[in-house]
């Protein structure tokens, strides 16, 4: 994520491990990830239009983005987390789907 | 010298000179191409004709055991292209969950960024460039895809390459492509910053 000079990219944390095909029914994380492109207060305001957080909690979580390296901005079914991530990525933003434990 | 976004009664408006509202014009058709390209060379993979064999090969080849695997619906590769791959992003850290719901997701995604270029280029026929509320975040996400698709081409992959390419187009006049490309990664990105400015300033607070 960046400034409107950029910054950090922190790409990695491949450690999950998805299971394909199994229960459908379990809880899912939609993970956002830190870029150097996207601006700050784009992704906070993306935090806030779409999922609705409040100024605080989506400041929270795009600055956990920038200094983490990613934040889980949404859990719930998989149907819901799958939509999340489409519409991140409709904003540019680059999200993942991943099973909670 | 374009003005910044700034809220106005009705909606957001940025005063920009003709030759700038072409230019982003011409960046988001551009973006429009790239995106079409991916998805007709998708079309034309998914029509290929040995691909339809494959499962009569597999069985004359006495793979029945591998059958159930083979009859798995094979999932999408992402995009070769570093721009592509950032406006069409995985949406798994496993590459074959990745490839399996961007065969279900990719398309109408092309679909919605391209919808949402065309309006940002509809938008930027008229002086000032005037946005409503529900027009605002459409021109946001384009302005986004401009910039995601520069930042590729200028191989932004971490914080010192975005300082560079600051830098680089802090110089004044533009004599290469890579300093021309600066220069316009550094507009969209005021134009983007103005904007979502403006816009986290009039949303309403939190209830």
């Amino acid at each position: 994520m960046s400034s409107a000079q950029g910054s950090t990219l922190t790409e990695g944390g491949t450690d999950l491990d998805l299971q394909i095909g199994v229960l459908t029914s379990r809880p899912y994380k939609v993970v956002v990830w830190n870029d150097p492109v996207n601006l700050m207060s784009y992704v906070a305001w993306v935090f806030r239009s779409y999922f609705g957080h409040s100024r605080e909690k989506a400041h929270q979580l795009m600055l956990q983005v920038h200094r983490e390296g990613r934040s889980v901005v949404a859990s719930g079914p998989r149907e819901k987390a799958e939509r999340d991530v489409t519409a991140l990525h409709g904003y540019g933003l680059q999200a993942t789907l991943e099973e909670s434990e | 010298m374009a003005r910044a976004f700034r809220a106005t009664t009705r909606g957001y408006r940025a005063d920009m000179e003709s030759h700038e509202r072409r230019l982003l014009s011409h960046l988001c058709a551009d973006v429009i191409t790239m995106l079409e390209a991916r998805g007709e060379a998708l079309n034309d993979a998914a029509t290929e004709p040995q691909d339809s064999f494959a499962h009569f090969r597999r069985e004359l080849a006495g793979l029945g055991a591998d059958l159930d695997a083979g009859d798995e619906i094979p999932g999408v590769e992402p995009p070769e292209d570093a721009a592509l791959a950032l406006l069409l992003p995985d949406a798994s850290t496993d590459p074959v969950e990745a490839a399996q719901f961007r065969r279900l997701s990719e398309a109408s995604l092309r679909e919605t960024k391209i919808a949402d270029l065309r309006a940002a280029r509809m938008a930027l026929e008229s002086e000032p460039v005037t946005l409503t509320e529900e027009q605002a975040p459409v021109f946001g996400r384009a302005l986004n895809d401009v910039r995601l698709t520069l930042a590729a081409r200028l191989n932004i992959d971490d914080e010192a390459a975005a300082e560079r390419v600051h830098d680089m187009a802090g110089r004044g006049k533009a004599a290469t492509t890579d300093e021309f490309m600066a220069e316009l990664y550094t507009f969209t990105t005021w134009l983007q910053e103005t904007l979502f400015s403006a816009m986290l300033d009039v949303m309403p607070e939190d209830e």
